[in-house]
């Protein structure tokens, strides 16, 4: 276990190596204004993008229309990706994780969500059917069963709910401090569960 | 690292799942990302990780949602690429970092309009606040002679750290002979002690009023009047009260430049 984030670069606990490969190339494909790469890369991103949004803003059609923007910033802004920061499945899911954020922290969507329940795993039924998603969403599953219960309940809602760290200290009625290095070494935990690829 | 406190770095994790809502708080840990590379590298891993969180959220989107966008990538013109990567990052972000820079320095004409503007926000924000107090009148006086100086064609801003930590920003014009100081991320003073605010001038120093009391990091903008070319603005921990001289050493000193 790695408390200090020294891991040596390249050994990020991203997508498998291939199809990390295969979306940096699509990607630098439609910078040069390649409309059939464009098409295959929405192929690929598409789901993990709407469903990620969907997960957040939960509403269908603003998540289908939250999706849509982001996808088309994905092709407007390609040549703007900078592989030395991430890969290119990182660049595009943090654009739809920040859109569909900012969707749900304006004041009405906020009020809306305050007499929403959170639910903290998705249902089975709420995933696409797709063997690689499915298998997927099995190996994150299994790590997020490895977090304390306060690790896994900060960072689900932090990340799948949209909430910002001063919300979630208030949601589960603790300190900032202690969110913040919760929320840290649960990422930690996280990441070394999943890199172990 | 002083300036940003021990525990900067322990917000790696919520930045990544973009967890922090307030702007200046995220301004200053990428400020900071930028200079250390092993909080680079903590962050990247952990964007990552969350790449994976997301990809297992993976659902069918609508079908009719492929024609759409690529019929509207076929008409949208993309932008061309930068060289300078992290203008970019900003710009598409449209979160402007405002870094603090250690020697107190004058803010470019650019950004001086993002002052500005967020000082109007401070201003509305602490108007509300005391309305609510009642004293209206003294309010709407307020409120316009800071407008006065935010409005003055030679108001020019300048910010810097303090000592104690945490930045004060002032707007100043020698038209108006007055200046707006406002503060962010300064500690409370200690038990029994409140910061007074000096105008240091080469004849003499006058005491210019106390800061209002912090609220959640910020303090509502104080107006300073009496402003002559040539003054600093300095800033002392006193007993309550203030007192007519400083007795500390200044935690800021802005210049104050024509």
């Amino acid at each position: 276990m790695d408390a200090h984030g020294t891991r040596p670069a390249g050994a990020s606990p991203d997508l498998p190596e291939g199809r990390n490969r295969d979306l940096d190339g699509l990607l630098a494909q439609v910078a040069r204004g390649d409309e059939n790469a464009f098409a295959i890369l929405y192929d690929q991103l598409a789901g993990p993008v709407y469903g990620l949004i969907r997960r957040v803003v939960r509403d269908p059609a603003q998540s289908e229309e939250v999706a849509q923007e982001v996808l088309l910033e994905v092709w407007r802004t390609a040549a703007r990706f900078d592989p030395a920061r991430g890969s290119a499945a990182t660049w595009a899911m943090t654009i739809a994780h920040r859109r569909a954020v900012d969707r749900v922290r304006s004041a009405a969507a906020a009020a809306e969500r305050e007499k929403r329940t959170t639910m903290l795993l998705p249902p089975a039924d709420d995933v696409a059917d797709a063997v690689e998603a499915s298998l997927e969403r099995e190996r994150v599953r299994r790590c997020l069963d490895g977090l304390t219960e306060l690790q896994r309940e900060s960072i689900t809602l932090a990340y799948y709910g949209g909430y910002s760290y001063r919300e979630v200290a208030g949601l589960l009625g603790i300190t900032l401090g202690t969110i913040k290095t919760r929320i840290r070494d649960g990422l930690i935990r996280l990441r070394d569960c999943m890199g172990v690829a | 690292m002083r300036l940003f406190g021990p525990d900067l770095h322990v917000l790696s994790g919520v930045y990544a799942l973009e967890g922090i809502d307030d702007e200046t708080e995220r301004s200053r840990f990428e400020h900071h990302l930028r200079r250390c590379q092993q909080c680079a590298d903590e962050v990247r891993g952990m964007s990552a990780t969350a790449t994976r969180l997301g990809f297992a959220a993976t659902q069918a989107p609508p079908p009719q949602m492929r024609e759409r966008v690529l019929a509207a990538a076929a008409r949208t013109r993309q932008l061309p690429p930068v060289v300078d990567h992290a203008r970019a990052a900003g710009e598409t972000r449209q979160r402007r970092a405002r870094p603090s820079a250690r020697p107190a320095r004058q803010v470019p004409r650019l950004a001086w309009s993002l002052v500005a503007a967020s000082l109007v926000v401070i201003v509305v924000l602490a108007t509300a606040l005391l309305r609510t107090q009642g004293d209206l009148n003294n309010v709407n006086q307020r409120q316009a002679a800071i407008t006065r100086v935010l409005e003055a064609p030679d108001a020019r801003a300048v910010t810097g750290p303090t000592s104690v930590g945490g930045t004060a920003t002032v707007v100043y014009s020698h038209a108006r002979h007055a200046l707006i100081l406002t503060s962010a991320h300064l500690p409370a003073p200690p038990r029994g002690k409140v910061y007074e605010l000096w105008l240091l001038g080469p004849p003499r120093v006058r005491a210019a009023g106390l800061l209002p009391a912090n609220a959640q990091g910020h303090t509502s903008p104080l107006l300073v009047k009496g402003l002559d070319r040539g003054d600093k603005i300095g800033m002392t921990v006193e007993p309550a009260g203030g007192t007519d001289q400083p007795t500390t050493t200044p935690i800021v000193v802005l210049s104050l430049r024509a």
